[in-house]
């Protein structure tokens, strides 16, 4: 007992000493990745590994940045480019009086410099540009040009949106690919590592940024949340400014508790998701089948349950709300991607696959039609969306059973092509291009037993890739649009896979210390932070209230 | 008793070595490509034609397996744990220094105290056979200790740290200090600590109060406890030094083994506070195939656990007058 009476004075005054911590004013405390600790990574080149955020859209920076909500090109690092007549060269104009955050000046040697690092280290290669280069180099100190080996107008957007590093510091680094960059020398908003420890990093002001008066934030603060709960948490008490999380119930749990300030914006601009199926196994090579199952699918259901209404069924062009412009209206309206029972069945009846006596449809060779769905555990959405769908399907008379896999071995079956109906997300770009390209193309598809980066369906339509051919080389944005309908068209004929339903574009923000996030009426980038290179676009937006 | 313990450190070295081996088998038996799922992370950002140049990047290679083993002992010697998948390019060693000292710290800390607490506890609730403390408390904490950890911490952290407010919600120290050796930085950690350790005490006590009540009773009814009353001894120094000084042993063997397991994480208290730790890299290493990350910790976890059992075996040495004549 005495044990206790001393205990009891101390657990008092470490109890009260306790109240929410004053926050620095100007200083932005954003959640976006979820880490248990902090790991010192500010490497730009490799894409997608280990580089705290916003390395690549916030302490470097590209020449261009596709703003998809405004569905433009803002000039960044470069004021503008131009193509050579033939439609071989592509000439970037840097921007006058830029300088890097020791002071340098940034230079079309730079540039150069970048792009010959990608050619040495094929790694850091993400886009695969030098697939479509043969040369770039530096005709001023203020232009670069770029020569193509064939006409690929799509490239354009690859090397707008490449981050470029300094040659005076990258120079010296033995291997680019390992290099951890602990001290960025950068030409963005916010270079300065002004503190790093496990729980906690602050980026500061580049000291030397080229947009006078920017950025008006004084720092960036990341705390380390393990999980979405904790991060979610600290949003809801304010003590996070902007978030990119998914959160469940957002306008009961975070928007109502202070409407005035909080807010939420999840615009469809994610990669829709697709329902795969592996039209190398019979009879999933069937259109009619493929329809049948897609007609199958009560989408306004499906989205309720997966995604709360966080989002729209697909239409039968699959496109999302980033591409609304690009959308052929006529396209869009096909019966296809539409619940209807009747016709799925009618469908199935006309590939003779009749039911049997247990109610199962058999397959040619009077096998039951069963099939496995896989999805990854623990990706809850995608779960719910897989029994749904699993359900639907058994009310057409096919046997589905929901398979869950861990995250690496779900995905090489998805990569080989080994799995019958798999639910995964899709490639984007500035124009649909990508999108399609690797929904449709042959020049996409791998065999059975190789690893393919998309197209795990595996299927190519010739019609299809003629016309993607020809986007390539279309100069105009009429012969662009006049393409990209017939491409719809095709797609919608051919329907290589199931449009499910577009991913929101998942963002949070808290407007009482900081003004000028985008929002619904103000969409001048998308407000998950996640989403690069819009990111760029908000760092330099967003200002304090309080100074 | 110098051979013996010689002859232990020499078990202890074979142990070492067998477990190391299996760290370095177990991962390679498990099914998926960790280069695919490294791939996968980038979902699509990444060119096919830039895999080659990434997994060799990574170090992947079709080397024969005892080709890879004898690198893999040899790197281990030199102390160079290799590159973590996950968290491509930092080192591995790297990665789990950001965890190591906070887990040892807050899991280390919390055990002990535990141990400390439940073991006395035990004794007292023997001693006292029928009072309030027998069957009252630990009833009780064997009640708490019944609950899923998960949900007891988070009421926790629901009660007091959100509801209340009496200490903080999260991390190991508040993001406006300066890690140091000060008393405000000090005093930081131990209200940060409160409750994530107090959810682990609560959770453990109860079965170390049980183990240490329940061979204490056996102790007591033993003729050497009867003898020490006949001859008149106080009653505390029976208590303590006569039948809690046997009754002990088992406690401290097990404890050994909690000791070294408490590397391997409090994944869940490090989950729930937001604690920086070992377990959720563990966790991470196994969801991302990062075999290097998954190997350092395993060389950590083992090393711990054998250290803290040979520290036992010297303990028990001294509490047990038995081991040393045998010795």
């Amino acid at each position: 007992m005495r044990f206790a009476r001393a205990l009891l004075p101390l657990a008092l005054l470490v109890a009260c000493s306790s109240e929410p911590r004053p926050r620095p004013p100007g200083v932005l405390f954003v959640s976006v990745e979820q880490q248990s600790a902090w790991v010192r990574n500010f490497n730009p080149l490799f894409a997608g590994a280990g580089a705290r955020w916003p390395t690549r859209a916030g302490v470097y920076e590209c020449m261009e940045i596709f703003s998809s909500a405004q569905g433009r090109w803002v000039p960044w690092l470069a004021t503008g480019h131009a193509w050579s007549e033939d439609q071989l060269t592509l000439r970037f104009h840097l921007r006058d009086g830029v300088r890097w955050s020791d002071g340098k000046p940034f230079t079309a040697d730079d540039v150069v410099f970048t792009f010959h690092l990608l050619k040495q280290h094929a790694a850091l290669d993400a886009g695969g540009v030098w697939r479509f280069l043969t040369d770039v180099k530096a005709e001023t100190q203020g232009t670069v040009a770029f020569t193509f080996s064939r006409v690929y107008l799509p490239g354009f957007s690859d090397l707008a949106h490449q981050i470029i590093v300094p040659q005076h510091v990258w120079k010296d680094i033995a291997d680019p690919v390992t290099f951890t960059n602990p001290e960025p020398v950068a030409t963005g908003p916010f270079t300065q590592v002004t503190l790093f420890r496990n729980q906690v990093y602050e980026l500061g002001r580049n000291p030397h940024y080229w947009q006078p008066g920017k950025p008006a934030v004084s720092a960036l603060r990341f705390l380390a949340f393990p999980t979405n709960d904790q991060a979610n948490m600290a949003l809801v008490e304010g003590e996070v400014d902007w978030a990119g999380n998914f959160v469940p119930a957002v306008d009961r749990t975070f928007v109502s508790r202070d409407p005035a300030h909080h807010a939420r914006w999840f615009p469809l601009y994610g990669s829709t998701v697709f329902l795969y199926p592996n039209t190398t196994r019979p009879p999933l090579d069937d259109v009619r089948v493929r329809k049948a199952l897609s007609m199958a699918l009560d989408r306004d259901r499906l989205v309720e349950v997966a995604m709360y209404g966080y989002t729209r069924p697909a239409d039968a062009t699959a496109l999302n709300d980033a591409y609304t412009g690009w959308k052929d209206a006529d396209v869009a309206k096909d019966a296809w991607t539409r619940y209807d029972l009747d016709a799925a069945n009618k469908l199935l009846d006309e590939a003779g696959l009749t039911r049997g006596a247990d109610g199962l449809r058999r397959l040619k060779d009077g096998q039951p039609f069963t099939m496995d769905l896989e999805v990854v555990s623990g990706w809850s959405d995608w779960v719910r969306a897989g029994q749904v769908v699993g359900r639907d399907l058994r009310k057409l008379g096919i046997g589905v059973t929901l398979k869950t896999y861990e995250f690496g071995t779900w995905f090489t079956r998805l990569q080989k092509g080994e799995f019958q109906l798999a639910i995964s997300w899709s490639l984007d770009g500035p124009t649909p291009y990508n999108f399609y390209k690797w929904l449709l193309s042959p020049r996409t598809v791998r065999p059975v037993g190789e690893v393919a980066a998309a197209n795990w369906h595996r299927m190519g339509d010739a019609q299809a890739d003629e016309l993607l051919m020809r986007f390539e080389r279309a100069g105009t944005p009429e012969e662009q649009h006049a393409l990209m309908s017939q491409v719809q068209r095709r797609f919608s004929a051919v329907a290589p896979a199931i449009p499910l339903f577009p991913n929101p574009s998942w963002g949070e923000s808290n407007s009482s210390r900081f003004t000028g996030f985008p929002t619904e009426q103000n969409p001048y980038a998308r407000l998950a932070p996640h989403a690069e290179p819009d990111s760029l676009l908000v760092l330099t937006e967003l200002s304090p209230r309080e100074r | 008793m110098g051979r013996y313990i010689l002859r232990r450190l020499g078990f202890y070295l074979i142990a070492a070595w067998a477990s190391l081996t299996l760290n370095f088998v177990i991962p390679r038996l498990a099914p998926g490509d960790p280069a695919a799922a490294m791939f996968a992370r980038f979902e699509g950002k990444v060119a096919p034609e830039a895999m080659g140049a990434l997994k060799a990047a990574f170090g992947f290679t079709d080397a024969p397996l005892y080709a890879q083993y004898l690198t893999y002992l040899k790197h281990l010697v030199q102390g160079d744990l290799g590159m973590s998948y996950a968290y491509f390019p930092a080192r591995v060693s790297e990665v789990i220094g950001t965890g190591l000292m906070w887990t040892v710290g807050l899991a280390g800390v919390a055990v002990i105290i535990s141990f400390v607490a439940g073991s006395f506890l035990g004794v007292l609730a023997a001693w006292n056979r029928g009072g309030w403390l027998d069957s009252g408390l630990a009833p009780a904490l064997a009640f708490l200790g019944a609950f899923p950890y998960f949900w007891l911490a988070m009421l926790a952290l629901y009660l007091f740290g959100f509801v209340l407010g009496w200490f903080p919600l999260r991390h190991a120290y508040g993001h406006d200090m300066e890690p140091g050796l000060s008393f405000a930085f000090a005093a930081d950690v131990a209200r940060h600590a409160v409750l994530p350790a107090s959810s682990i005490v609560v959770a453990t006590l109860g079965g170390w109060m049980l183990g240490m009540r329940n061979t204490m009773v056996a102790t007591l009814g033993t003729d050497s406890i009867r003898l020490a009353h006949a001859r008149g001894l106080p009653p505390r120094q029976v208590m303590l030094r006569y039948a809690a000084r046997n009754a002990l042993l088992p406690n401290v063997t097990s404890f050994g083994m909690a000791v070294g397991f408490v590397l391997s994480g409090s994944l869940l208290t490090e989950i729930v506070f937001s604690y920086p730790g070992t377990g959720y890299l563990l966790i991470l290493a196994v969801r991302n195939q990062d075999y290097p990350l998954m190997q350092g910790l395993f060389l950590v976890i083992t090393l711990a656990v054998l250290a803290a059992n040979f520290a036992v075996d010297l303990l028990c040495l001294w509490l047990d007058p038995r081991t040393r004549a045998h010795a």
